[in-house]
């Protein structure tokens, strides 16, 4: 879900940029704010955001093509549920630095587009689902299949969008290139595995949920450890 | 995801050489100056020249030239798709056409010329990313950011998230092998229990490791305030060499980029 260095056009580099950095700039001004406030928060961020980067880098085999091929999961539905959808932003623009240097996903020049797709889409779209799931009464498990799954889809909406743009001044048909480029991300490896990462996000919070729900208190993901939740 | 360990130890970064010495305000200057241009550019002769000119630098620091090309594979498959993409809705003059499951695929020739700009614009680009990457350590990088005025809460968290992802990565690693040699992935309703349970797992012991480094940190005086010891050097004779050589490289590079010449 990547757009690599070089694919924007100027015009739409700094549009990206400054759609971003809005965003950016409130989760670097709650991680700075908390802090301060607590002093634990910055290893904790820190910390959380290396697991959910590494938990991004997993290697999960697409079904399409018997295993032959592996794609790996956003991850930011899972950062926006644990930490909110503005750190979670935040997060995502550094975990997206390190990929663009060093492993050539992504890019300098595109990295206000990925982070208006993969870090504001995936992140607000999967905290706002997990919400709403919560508020709906949903059990653990399905609150984070919503998040995972919604936060993906929105992702690849996201990308499709970017990339739908370049053909609009060109006299190419805009909404037939997104949902052309969106149809294409679904059918191959990525409308799998969106459904995938919700199942794993949702076992990630039931297996944090059995083994220690305090994690899941003080991170206010949960209200009170004393009742138990439905998983 | 043993490569991953690898490509994160900064293996050729690490390295004495004369790329690796170079102080990284200039390497971040040059880089950002010439991603610029790299977008800006109306031709592909300049991307392509970024190309050439990284890969030789990087070819004379002694990198393998597969690495080069395994970092290169997956925004050039993005890059193709683009000028598949370009090709199917830009411009009018069919350059060649088929059917394909029983949808008319039409190839035009103005989308095909401008989605091979853009690949070149993606090598270019892609190439320069590489020989930062290539020369510069996570640390020199923090440094650098910091000259540029970057909020330290931006650094120190990229530090952060940077000099964990190893120790995940072997966590990680460890509890992989201990589910695939226990049949933890024998089907593939197994293997997706045990990615839920790795990354609960991962989650865990990340908030576990985090109470642990706080305490760890606060022993030593830590109240929430700025944790970074960055040290800048002034600027030698070299640097200004260096910075003057991109203030002339820049306006030439600029202009070569507008000449409509492939």
């Amino acid at each position: 879900m990547h757009i690599t260095e070089g694919i924007l056009p100027p015009q739409w580099v700094f549009t990206w940029f400054a759609v971003s950095t809005p965003f950016v700039g409130v989760g670097i001004y709650q991680v700075k704010r908390k802090k301060k406030t607590v002093p634990g928060y910055l290893p904790l961020a820190g910390m959380l955001g290396a697991a959910v980067f590494v938990f991004s880098c997993f290697p999960i085999p697409v079904i399409a093509l018997n295993g032959m091929a592996t794609s790996h999961p956003c991850g930011t539905g899972m950062s926006a549920v644990l930490l909110g959808p503005f750190v979670s932003v935040f997060i995502a623009a550094i975990a997206l630095l390190i990929q663009a240097l060093f492993l050539a996903h992504g890019g300098l020049t595109t990295l206000g587009g990925n982070v208006f797709s993969m870090g504001i889409l995936g992140s607000f779209s999967g905290y706002f689902a997990f919400k709403t799931a919560q508020r709906c009464g949903l059990s653990l498990f399905w609150c984070g299949f919503l998040a995972g799954v919604i936060s993906d889809l929105f992702t690849y909406f996201g990308t499709s969008l970017e990339l739908g743009l370049l053909v609009i001044h060109k006299g190419g048909s805009f909404f037939r290139a997104v949902a052309e480029i969106f149809g294409m991300f679904m059918m191959t490896s990525q409308g799998v595995l969106c459904i995938v990462e919700g199942i794993v996000v949702g076992f990630v919070l039931v297996f944090i949920y059995k083994r220690r729900p305090g994690i899941l208190l003080s991170l206010g993901i949960i209200k009170d450890d004393t009742k138990p939740i439905q998983i | 995801m043993g490569f991953l360990h690898h490509t994160f130890s900064e293996v050729y970064a690490r390295r004495n050489n004369w790329l690796t010495r170079v102080d990284i305000r200039v390497k971040l200057l040059y880089i950002i100056s010439l991603l610029s241009i790299n977008v800006l550019a109306k031709n592909i002769s300049v991307p392509l020249f970024f190309l050439f000119t990284s890969f030789v630098l990087i070819l004379s620091i002694k990198v393998p030239f597969p690495v080069m090309i395994r970092n290169l594979l997956l925004p050039m498959s993005l890059a193709i798709f683009i000028l598949l993409m370009k090709g199917l809705h830009e411009g009018e003059r069919v350059w060649m056409s088929f059917s394909f499951i029983g949808y008319k695929v039409a190839l035009k020739e103005e989308g095909l010329w401008s989605g091979i700009h853009i690949c070149s614009k993606v090598l270019g680009g892609v190439s320069l990313v590489m020989l930062l990457s290539f020369t510069t350590t996570i640390r020199q990088l923090c440094t650098g950011l910091k000259w540029f005025r970057i909020p330290n809460t931006v650094i120190e968290l990229l530090s952060f998230m940077y000099r964990y992802i190893f120790l995940f990565l072997d966590e990680v690693a460890t509890i992989w092998i201990a589910q695939k040699s226990r049949l933890g992935h024998a089907s593939w309703k197994k293997m997706i229990q045990s990615f839920g349970i790795l990354g609960g797992m991962l989650i865990i012991r990340a908030f576990e490791r985090s109470e642990r480094t706080c305490e760890a940190m606060q022993v030593r005086g830590y109240k929430g305030d700025g944790i970074l010891m960055l040290n800048l050097s002034p600027w030698r004779k070299r640097e200004y060499f260096f910075t003057t050589g991109i203030l002339l490289l820049v306006p030439l590079l600029v202009y070569a980029g507008t000449i409509p010449v492939w």
